[in-house]
């Protein structure tokens, strides 16, 4: 097993690059994962006016800084996406596709990207609306699902659900692009796999069954899969506490956690680079202190 | 105590008497192998508060079908046989102590 990471910071906006930054200074065994052309947030901004020391910079430019001195100082960004952040106690197990990887302390500054809820979703999760299809395959032996796929990559677990269900109708909620890419014939292998080209709207239950309203008429059916590019953060992290829209944190960017910080537009407004650039710092600092009162 | 595993045959004994809290997993589940041990750590923790099982809900669909399960990993607390509590997903180790400590 690969030895564990002292910090892992999720994001390569200004909040996690800053926070990578001040790990690295500190000479801590940080995990930077991220786009590694930083984020579009950053990189497609028109103009920059208030970083100091980089008056009217496009964000562009910012872009460029930011990953040279990542260069300067050394750190890697690995552009691989996070599953899921479990809480262990004494330190923290990241699911990465399918490999878990650990770290003592991690920092979350993923941004805001994440859509809200569907009506009906919140109250209905683990009680007919699931987000892993692997996880909760075989209790639909026999029964009805739908799936709904934010993504392509997502075919593959209607496709492993089909083998267990009895009926899986999918539904291809993607970008217009692969959309018109998608073929006619989605599963010629899993004839009991319906397609159906609708998005869902909400969710609600009757008469013991989950009904998923789409903007083309509702589907009854025994549960729901819902498989997302980005969750929120407290599905993304079980346990961890929202205030609102964004992830709880105090004056050291401490959530309630005990070790995981959150830095960044995650944590609130105002939505600026450098208040998430300054986030960024006083969190990896935090992690530091964290991790030296550990030893 | 650790966590004991065990199939349908035996589980109406089990939760016959006192505290008993069930474990239901699979084995390709991953936040099911991410909670198991926080269970065992429980399940050494308050030996004397509960007893601790999991159950596999593949080998064990009946049972499963019996509480509607429908997404694991799913955490019931029976008290002398009745289910009076439950947690569905993952969930750190201070918030599942909290739900099996309510009922005791």
């Amino acid at each position: 097993m690969e030895q564990r990471y002292d910090i892992a910071i999720i994001g390569t906006g200004p909040a996690g690059i800053s926070a990578a930054i001040t790990a690295a200074a500190r000479n801590k065994r940080v995990l930077l994962l991220g786009s590694t052309g930083s984020s579009d947030k950053v990189s497609k901004a028109h103009l920059i006016r208030n970083y100091p020391g980089l008056p009217e910079i496009s964000g562009d430019a910012l872009a460029e800084h930011f990953l040279e001195h990542l260069k300067k100082m050394d750190i890697q960004i690995t552009d691989r996406k996070v599953a899921m952040i479990y809480a262990m106690g004494a330190y923290f197990s990241l699911q990465i596709d399918q490999d878990f990887v650990e770290a003592s302390t991690v920092i979350l500054a993923s941004g805001v990207s994440f859509g809200k809820s569907l009506p009906g979703e919140d109250e209905n999760l683990g009680r007919g609306v699931s987000y892993c299809a692997t996880c909760d395959a075989a209790l639909y032996r026999g029964k009805e699902a739908v799936v709904a796929g934010y993504a392509p990559k997502e075919e593959s677990d209607a496709r492993f659900l089909a083998e267990m269900a009895e009926k899986v109708v999918y539904l291809p909620v993607y970008k217009n692009a692969d959309l018109e890419a998608m073929p006619d014939n989605l599963f010629p292998d899993r004839p009991n796999i319906e397609v159906r080209k609708s998005r869902p709207k909400s969710i609600s239950k009757r008469d013991g069954r989950m009904v998923l309203e789409t903007d083309e008429g509702e589907i009854e059916t025994d549960g729901i899969f819902l498989l997302r590019e980005s969750v929120s953060p407290d599905k993304l992290v079980p346990g961890l506490v929202l205030d609102g829209n964004h992830v709880k944190v105090d004056r050291a960017m401490a959530t309630n956690l005990p070790g995981f910080f959150a830095a960044g537009d995650i944590t609130g407004t105002p939505y600026q680079y450098i208040k998430a650039a300054g986030e960024g710092n006083v969190a990896a600092l935090s992690a530091v202190s964290y991790l030296d009162r550990q030893k | 105590m650790s966590v004991k595993k065990i199939d349908a045959p035996e589980f109406e004994a089990a939760i016959s008497k006192g505290v008993v809290v069930v474990d239901f997993n699979a084995t390709w589940c991953g936040p099911c192998k991410m909670l198991a041990p926080v269970l065992e750590e429980l399940s050494e923790e308050m030996s004397e508060k509960a007893a601790f099982y999991a159950m596999d809900v593949d080998d064990n669909q009946g049972v499963a079908l019996r509480f509607s399960i429908s997404s694991i990993p799913y955490v019931a607390v029976f008290k002398d046989g009745v289910k009076v509590d439950e947690s569905i997903g993952f969930v750190p180790k201070p918030q599942l102590q909290a739900v099996i400590e309510r009922n005791l």
